[in-house]
């Protein structure tokens, strides 16, 4: 499968509903942004990942729920929910 | 005679030629025996000169009197020299062919005029005429031109390739590039050399990597891994699912691989720092462009073996990494290292200071691991490029780099990435000339041949870009 921005951002609100036991509608798009990430892991990866160094792009998609700010990152091949203390997640690969 | 002087006396010659073809006196020439002609090379080499017959009465030298000395007197002066004048140009002054009638050579004769300093301008002697084809008169300026162009490839996209050769195109600073031109004077690499890129796999039917790619010899028995099992690894190794197939599904990797690579001057794409190399694909980054340290210790592991059992693997090229540590990657490289391979490895894309913030494994204090920056085509520190003054070693081109993609295509890209297979392919082009070379010694051949630049000092170890040419000694 590929992601479009769409298809990514509806599956994060997918993931995030499920994570808090919400919802999809009680989740708030705050932005989505076209993005130049740092590597392939799109700047966001996960225990014991490497990732190709090269500027990838992607998108930022910025969650809000219960009053709280999640951060997703996709391009088309994956979507991961960057977690705070570096402790990220590859959702879809 | 130098050789300025030379061909300043060839353009005179030519002229006289023309003249004198205008004047009808070509014909007169032509239909006289021509016996031992002169040869005459064109380009970098002086021309040659074969004696001719004494019996030739062709026009010997060329005379230029000073204003003033009527061509009486000039007839006078040849008849006491047992010569005569053999023909006056018209249309250029002072200029007569003097003919030799006693079979002295032309080196002689020319003396004796030359040695009339008071009559006599310029004395040239009458030897790279020659009526078949006109002869180019090359200036020193085309000389130069032409010793660079036979090192430039006819690959369409090379005037693209910045690194390679940047002469200011699409905003570059002219000179900002590896002095490949001047580097490949010397080598194109060998096929001899096998440059191992870790990755996202390779397309290894593109039609421009193809010609470089490895395969396992005869020879060299498959793979066997204890756990794993036996792999028919005629391409490589793909350590993501482990199985033989290195196909690339993402593109980081046949990007990478062309750099190293690309066949040259095969009227495709792009070139290669190295025109002629054996690349073997080590794929352990998935279709998404990351994968899991335990799979690239697998891969780094392949490679050792093959080593082991007679591949010419001798540097293994890692665009690619983390902030995350890890001893048993560490050692891995290390055990590379111990096989003579060197490790060239991406700084990262942080913009952060490796010094202060480690990224791994170009972090990892091996003495066979290079620490590589990017540049853009300024000479500039790429923005997004990690740099360090203790940690990373050297810099290269890394942003805007066209190379190979999936499916016989070629796409642009940036990052540590593209800059890392610069290094990896300079070293290949260094072994290609001195397969023995230690790790330690190309290592440090690479490192102390950069051009310094002033905006890297304090920023990375070795204060500059890599140079192809001085890497090779060139």
């Amino acid at each position: 499968m590929g992601f479009t921005q769409e298809s990514a951002v509806e599956r994060a609100k997918q993931d995030l509903a499920g994570r808090l036991n919400i919802s999809e509608s009680d989740i708030r798009e705050s932005s989505v942004a076209k993005v130049d990430f740092p590597d392939m892991s799109l700047g966001a990866p996960a225990s014991g990942e490497m990732s190709a160094q090269m500027i990838s792009t992607g998108w930022r998609i910025n969650l809000n729920a219960n009053g709280e700010d999640y951060e997703y990152r996709a391009d088309k091949y994956q979507l991961r929910l960057k977690g705070p203390n570096g402790s990220n997640h590859v959702i879809v690969s | 005679m130098n050789r300025s002087n030379f061909w300043i006396r060839v353009g005179i010659v030519g002229i006289l030629v023309v003249t004198a073809a205008v004047l009808g006196q070509i014909r007169r020439w032509q239909s006289k025996p021509v016996p031992n002609i002169e040869v005459v090379q064109t380009g970098a080499q002086k021309p040659k000169t074969l004696a001719r017959s004494v019996q030739d009465a062709e026009p010997e030298i060329l005379v230029r009197f000073k204003p003033g000395v009527k061509l009486a007197d000039i007839k006078k002066i040849a008849a006491r020299n047992n010569d005569r004048v053999e023909d006056k140009f018209e249309y250029i002054k002072g200029w007569v062919t003097i003919d030799d009638l006693d079979g002295a050579d032309m080196e002689s004769v020319a003396r004796q005029y030359e040695a009339m300093t008071s009559l006599v301008e310029y004395v040239s002697t009458n030897d790279v005429i020659r009526l078949e084809e006109p002869v180019p008169v090359p200036s020193t300026r085309d000389l130069v031109h032409r010793e660079r162009d036979s090192n430039i490839p006819n690959d369409p996209q090379f005037a693209e390739q910045w690194a390679l050769s940047n002469i200011g195109q699409d905003g570059g600073k002219a000179g900002a590039d590896l002095s490949a031109l001047k580097a490949w004077a010397k080598t194109k690499g060998t096929k001899e050399v096998v440059v191992a890129v870790l990755d996202t796999g390779v397309d290894y039917t593109h039609v421009d990597l193809a010609a470089n790619m490895w395969s396992r010899p005869d020879n060299v028995p498959q793979y066997q891994d204890e756990e794993l099992g036996t792999f028919n690894d005629i391409r490589g190794f793909n350590a993501n699912v482990n199985e033989s197939d290195p196909m690339d599904e993402n593109g980081h990797g046949t990007h990478c691989s062309g750099i190293v690579g690309a066949e040259g001057n095969n009227s495709e794409g792009i070139a290669g720092i190295n025109w002629n190399v054996e690349i073997m694909p080590l794929k352990f980054l998935g279709r998404g462009g990351f994968g899991s340290t335990k799979d690239a210790i697998e891969a780094i592991n392949y490679a050792i073996d093959r080593k082991q059992k007679g591949v010419n693997v001798r540097v293994i090229s890692a665009s690619w990494g983390s902030t995350q540590n890890s001893k048993a990657l560490e050692d891995a490289i290390r055990a590379a290292g111990e096989q003579g391979i060197l490790f060239v490895a991406a700084a990262g894309n942080s913009s952060t200071n490796n010094d202060s913030r480690p990224h791994y494994p170009s972090n990892y204090d091996l003495p066979n691991v290079i620490s590589v920056a990017a540049l853009d085509r300024t000479d500039s520190l790429a923005s997004f490029s990690n740099f360090g003054v203790k940690t990373v070693h050297v810099a290269a081109p890394g942003r805007e780099i066209v190379s190979t993609w999936l499916n016989d295509q070629y796409r642009e890209a940036s990052g540590t990435s593209m800059a890392t297979p610069y290094v990896s392919g300079v070293a290949a082009l260094i072994l290609a000339g001195e397969p023995n070379i230690s790790v330690e010694k190309l290592r440090e051949r690479i490192l102390r041949s950069v051009d310094k630049i002033d905006s890297l000092g304090g920023k990375i170890a070795s204060g500059g870009r890599l140079n192809a040419a001085k890497a090779l000694g060139n």
